[in-house]
């Protein structure tokens, strides 16, 4: 009797605590994630020349940024020479965006900041040179591409 | 054949809780995908810079951090090191890694001065791609 019931009994793998194992694998996972951040402004650098080697641009090209040691900046174009301090940063936008037109792809940004000055205030300026967006009159989408990053010293 | 006869006389009513397992495989599936793990987290004191035009970097693999603290102190790999130093300690990275972008968690309040010399050694170590780390500015 005890014989013939064992023959026809099913076996099974218990399936009910697979939730719970899951769930505590995900709660695990839930904790311990962490979501990347990564954000900023890309830049591409230019490669390594000696003092000797220059490139020559046109002064008519060339937007020249300076930033001193207080993190106030001066502007400096064909037709311009603008003196902003930290509030009114936005005015290069507008600048370059002029120039932009004006020049097209030949433009180069030149961004002098001085060594003393603050790394926020540099910031602020790439922020903006980056932000100069405008349509040229053909429908290209123009940006300055072309910035250049120079230290000065106050010497 | 009996048995089921005898189940059905009193049934039950039972929510099918057989897919919970998949549903719930499925989520750790999500975060196993998306979880990075941190080996350490230094204590290093710093504020990014705020900007407009900042953009997302997507190449999660390709990536290495450069961090500048309040006193202008130079960490990477999660060590403290001289700013000099920083172009030898990239320069196997880029031979591993030609694509290598260089993020620089820079506080907002550092020398420019401190930047320079880094980007300096980053231009000798051809690591030519970099990212200045910033805030979205809101």
């Amino acid at each position: 009797m005890l014989l013939r019931e064992k023959k026809d009994q099913e076996s099974e793998i218990p399936t009910a605590s697979m939730g719970d194992v899951a769930f505590l694998i995900l709660i695990f996972f839930l904790t311990t994630t962490v979501f990347t951040k990564d954000k900023g402004l890309k830049m591409l650098l230019p490669e390594k020349t000696s003092t000797e080697e220059r490139v020559v641009v046109v002064k008519e090209n060339i937007v020249t940024i300076a930033i001193n040691p207080s993190g106030e900046a001066n502007v400096k174009a064909v037709g311009y020479n603008e003196f902003l301090s930290r509030g009114e940063f936005s005015k290069i936008t507008e600048i370059v965006e002029e120039k932009l037109l004006e020049r097209d792809t030949l433009l180069v940004v030149s961004l002098r900041t001085s060594k003393e000055a603050p790394y926020s205030s540099m910031v602020e300026a790439l922020d903006q040179i980056k932000l100069a967006r405008v349509t040229s009159e053909d429908g290209r989408e123009l940006r300055a591409n072309k910035i250049s990053l120079i230290p000065t010293s106050e010497e | 054949m009996r048995k089921s006869i005898i189940r059905r006389a009193d049934k039950k009513t039972d929510i099918p809780t057989a897919s919970t397992a998949d549903i719930a495989f499925l989520l750790i599936l999500f975060f196993m995908v998306t979880t990075v793990f941190r080996a350490t987290t230094l204590p290093i004191d710093y504020t990014l810079p705020k900007a407009e035009s900042t953009e997302r970097i997507l190449m999660r693999r390709n990536v290495t951090y450069i961090f500048v603290d309040v006193n202008s102190k130079v960490y990477m790999d999660d060590n403290l090191i001289r700013e000099d130093m920083v172009a030898s300690r990239i320069t196997p990275k880029v031979w591993e890694n030609p694509d290598l972008i260089t993020i620089l968690n820079v506080d907002e309040s550092v020398n420019y001065g401190t930047v320079d010399v880094i980007l300096d050694q980053l231009k000798e170590a051809k690591a030519f791609r970099i990212t200045f780390a910033t805030e979205r500015k809101t």
